[in-house]
């Protein structure tokens, strides 16, 4: 990726340069026919004389330009150390008979020594992440003619999406990776002298992961998935013919996403509509949306439960009105508090707290949209239960203790301006109970279950 | 914010030009409705404008002994309070004029009627008269030590109420107290027997605006002074959060700018529906003027930033007398989220907004703004379907800041209640609530 970030900038040149010339052909093309045709009683010795003329302009106008490249090729390394330090890495794995590649080397060694003093040059470049929040992750985004030309169509549209926040939630997420990939595997025939299980995973679906990382990091769940379908290819007979093993991929793709994803989201909303009370006396505290709250609260009210919801909105991402004019629809009483003022107020007319995890930490902590954090502490003050809904494949075996270790950086607000966490950490101890599809846990018994699942 | 308070601003000085020209009960009427649109808010423009109305009270309002200048005043000041109880300061600032009115008025009554006052009874009312300052040491004494050993002073002061000689004196001097003032007046009880004549009430008159005068003084000293402990609360490469700095805030983080290197963040406002435009641009341009990095955070929970976070500093509305500080709505969630992370916790106030009141329900305090600011009319089935609720203000829980800066310094929460006794008088605290039984 070092080399494609490091390319643009003379590749860009490049074709103008070669546009230019082309323009200036035609041009000269055009004089030759003008002159042709407007001259065509003088004599054929001007015209000789007129084409000869034109050859040499052109050669002359060429060494001109050649000249002018090789003065302006050492610029833009120096204006900007930061492209060169990326193109001197993407400089050693190429081939050396590209002909720019010579004078990109002349210019990165004099650029190398000079990039040392302005150091906060780069930095002012790009103004974007604050430096304290810079090692977090952020979706990018990848423009489509930068992408790998192995990356499959599907892919492709699916990166975008991801990178745009198209599609945002995990398992939104992972179920339409699945999907793409399993339109990768039915457009993939082996090559000759090669097996599916050996070459798949390395030249085909690697490129397609780089690609949609790159778009946007990785939530746990594709994490978790990917690695389960690695392990599906490794496990096909290399003499299994490429249609059997491509038909038991897709079919094992099917069943996953069944199992995991669709059967899971059944159970854990069952299960949630299930925990509300009858009686018709519970308030539901919900924070901004996620359809897996949502279901579970349509699944209560269509059970005949009576019950009311008070939903606090995230102030800069306001996917709550929505959410509420749905529950209002579904005739279920709503109280809308767009920001996080007067929670504890909000909170002590609520009898209980839902809300719905990104993933899950195998310390118990729970990954969610942030605010979440702020919403289930506040809840656990005043001694309320805090329930979170999570599907088993966002659990993750790694730790993480504060929210600025595994988070993501907004894309469109992530300079000083406008900056924005997507995600908060919330501690075992704020929460009082963890939804899954295998029933209901304590936070602390993610690893268990983690252990339960490597089983299966 | 700095947009909106200047919109306010601009009503504040239209007020306060227009108090001279106009007679004073409809000055008085201008500033309730005044209040009462919301016109006139936030903590500073409301003192400002109890000031000036008040003085304006003692300046032109007939009275002809103090305790009919009492009487005007706290009339008044109820009215105001009555207009926009969520504001706090303004009852402060009428405690603190009725308290400067029996400081003068007993300071008078020190030189020319000394004995008489000392030896009045009161007919009704628990409080001796000239005896505030007794009463606060009592009151403090009481409060710090059970022992018995700290009574002689309580006795002697209780000595004063009830004196031997009681029955006597109260012949001799309760009719012309009761002459003219109310009996159930408690008010009234300070001082039954103070008749000045027209130029002690000229000479009490003049001290009392001059009293006012530094009350608005100091108001508008406010934040100078709290900005001086700046350096000492901010260090050299800090994370300092800030949330929906005002302008106090920002005096202080920009005093602090001058020496020090370190980091902003300034918790913001949510988007409103309609505006777009950037906020706090100019404190941001002045603090990366000096060289200080500002970062807007567009989260409403800021737990996730915690762990980096130094110091949090909240500019207060109002702190109450239990150490709960009135501050913008997201304040609360943010103290809750320092606390987790053992994260200082600041508040900036002036004096002037500390109030002896402590609320009983914390929702009380809790101002209810416009719903519309973030739900479209339009939107008929969110209108008809949900209730909306924009909190405006709330109440963060005194358990969870660690120190409160005034302009007289930095303090710790036990610290409030001896600044309360200092500013306010005991007979004061309540006084929007006597006078309502009355008529």
């Amino acid at each position: 990726m070092a080399a494609e970030g490091g390319q643009p900038a003379p590749k860009s040149e490049a074709p103008a340069e070669k546009k230019d010339q082309a323009q200036d052909q035609k041009k000269g093309s055009k004089d030759q026919t003008k002159s042709a045709a407007a001259a065509p009683a003088e004599g054929a010795g001007e015209k000789k004389l007129s084409n000869a003329e034109l050859k040499k302009k052109a050669k002359e106008e060429k060494a001109a330009r050649r000249a002018a490249a090789k003065v302006s090729q050492p610029q833009p390394p120096a204006s900007a150390p930061g492209q060169a330090g990326d193109g001197a890495k993407g400089g050693k794995p190429k081939p050396k008979q590209d002909g720019q590649q010579a004078g990109n080397q002349h210019g990165g060694k004099a650029a190398a020594p000079r990039s040392a003093a302005p150091m906060p040059a780069p930095k002012e470049a790009k103004p974007s992440v604050p430096e304290c929040f810079s090692h977090l992750a952020m979706a990018k985004g990848v423009h489509l003619t930068h992408a790998d030309k192995d990356v499959h169509p599907a892919v492709l549209l699916l990166g975008q999406q991801m990178s745009t926040m198209a599609i945002s939630d995990s398992t939104t997420r992972l179920e339409a990776t699945l999907l793409a990939f399993k339109k990768v595997i039915d457009s993939y025939t082996t090559p000759h002298g090669t097996t599916l299980s050996r070459h798949f995973t390395s030249h085909v679906l690697n490129p397609q992961i780089v690609y949609l990382t790159a778009c946007r990091p990785m939530c746990f769940s594709m994490g978790n998935a990917i690695r389960w379908l690695k392990l599906q290819i490794s496990k096909i007979d290399i003499d299994m013919a490429d249609s059997d093993a491509k038909k038991l991929l897709c079919e094992a793709i099917d069943s996953f996403i069944h199992e995991r994803i669709t059967l899971a989201d059944v159970v854990i909303v069952s299960t949630a509509a299930d925990m509300i009370s009858p009686n018709g006396d519970d308030v539901i505290l919900i924070y901004a949306h996620h359809h897996l709250v949502e279901r579970a609260l349509l699944r209560a009210r269509a059970d005949g439960k009576r019950f009311k919801v008070i939903l606090v909105d995230d102030p800069f991402e306001r996917v709550g009105l929505a959410h509420a004019k749905t529950l209002a629809a579904a005739g279920i009483p709503v109280a809308y508090a767009p920001d996080l003022g007067a929670l504890r107020t909000n909170l002590q007319e609520a009898t209980t707290v839902l809300v719905a995890a990104e993933g899950m930490f195998s310390n118990g902590a729970m990954y969610a949209r942030a605010g979440t954090c702020d919403v289930a502490t506040a809840a656990f003050d005043l001694g309320m239960r805090v329930t979170a809904l999570c599907e088993t494949i966002n659990f993750t075996e790694r730790v993480s203790i504060d929210s600025l270790t595994y988070n993501e950086i907004d894309p469109e607000r992530n300079t000083d301006e406008e900056f924005r966490l997507l995600f908060d950490t919330t501690r075992d101890k704020s929460i009082s109970a963890v939804v899954t599809e295998l029933g209901i846990c304590s936070a602390k018994s993610v690893p268990a279950i983690l252990r339960k699942l490597e089983e299966l | 914010m700095p947009s909106v308070s200047s919109g306010h601003a601009l009503d504040l000085e239209k007020f306060l030009k227009s108090l001279k020209g106009q007679p004073l009960e409809a000055s008085i009427n201008s500033l309730i409705s005044l209040l009462k649109r919301r016109q006139i808010k936030g903590s500073e423009p409301c003192a400002v404008a109890t000031a000036h109305i008040l003085l304006q009270v003692v300046a032109r309002s007939k009275w002809h002994d103090v305790d009919s200048l009492l009487a005007n005043v706290s009339r008044t000041g109820r009215k105001l309070v009555g207009a926009q109880p969520n504001e706090l300061v303004i009852g402060n600032i009428v405690r603190r004029v009725l308290g400067l009115i029996r400081d003068e008025a007993s300071e008078d009554r020190g030189d020319t009627a000394d004995e008489s006052a000392s030896d009045a009874p009161t007919p009704t009312d628990i409080v001796p008269p000239a005896s505030s300052q007794q009463w606060t040491t009592r009151r403090l004494d009481s409060a710090s030590s059970a022992a018995p050993a700290a009574r002689p002073p309580i006795v002697s002061s209780y000595s004063s109420i009830n004196p031997p000689k009681s029955l006597f004196h109260l012949l001799s001097t309760s009719p012309p107290a009761d002459g003219d003032v109310s009996p159930f007046r408690n008010s009234g009880a300070s001082t039954p027997t103070w008749r000045g004549n027209s130029s002690q009430i000229h000479a009490l008159r003049s001290e009392v605006i001059d009293g006012i005068e530094e009350i608005k003084d100091e108001i508008s000293q406010v934040d100078d002074q709290i900005a001086a402990s700046a350096e000492v609360q901010i260090h050299p490469g800090d994370l300092v959060l800030v949330h929906q700095p005002s302008t106090t805030v920002e005096r202080f983080i920009l005093r602090a700018a001058q020496k020090r290197k370190f980091t902003v963040l300034i918790a913001v406002a949510p988007p409103r529906r309609h505006s777009a435009e950037s906020q706090h641009a100019t404190f941001r341009k002045k603090l990366s003027a000096a060289g200080i990095t500002v970062v807007n955070v567009m989260n409403g929970g800021l737990m996730a930033y915690m762990s980096r976070v130094n110091k949090v500093i909240i500019g207060a509305r109002a702190i109450v007398a239990t150490g709960g500080v009135v501050a913008d709505a997201g304040a609360a969630a943010i103290t809750r989220a320092a606390k987790e992370q053992g994260t200082a916790v600041v508040v900036l106030s002036g004096v002037y907004k500390l109030s002896p009141e402590s609320p009983f329900d914390e929702s009380s305090l809790i101002e209810w703004g416009d719903s519309s600011t973030f739900v479209s009319f339009a939107d008929g089935p969110l209108v008809c379907g949900a209730e909306i609720r924009t909190a405006l203000t709330e109440l963060i829980q005194p358990e969870l800041v660690d120190t409160y800066i005034t302009n007289l310094g930095t303090h710790s929460r036990d610290h409030l209640s001896s600044l309360i006794s200092d500013h306010y008088k005991r007979e004061d605290a309540d006084f929007h609530i006597w006078e309502e039984a009355e008529p």
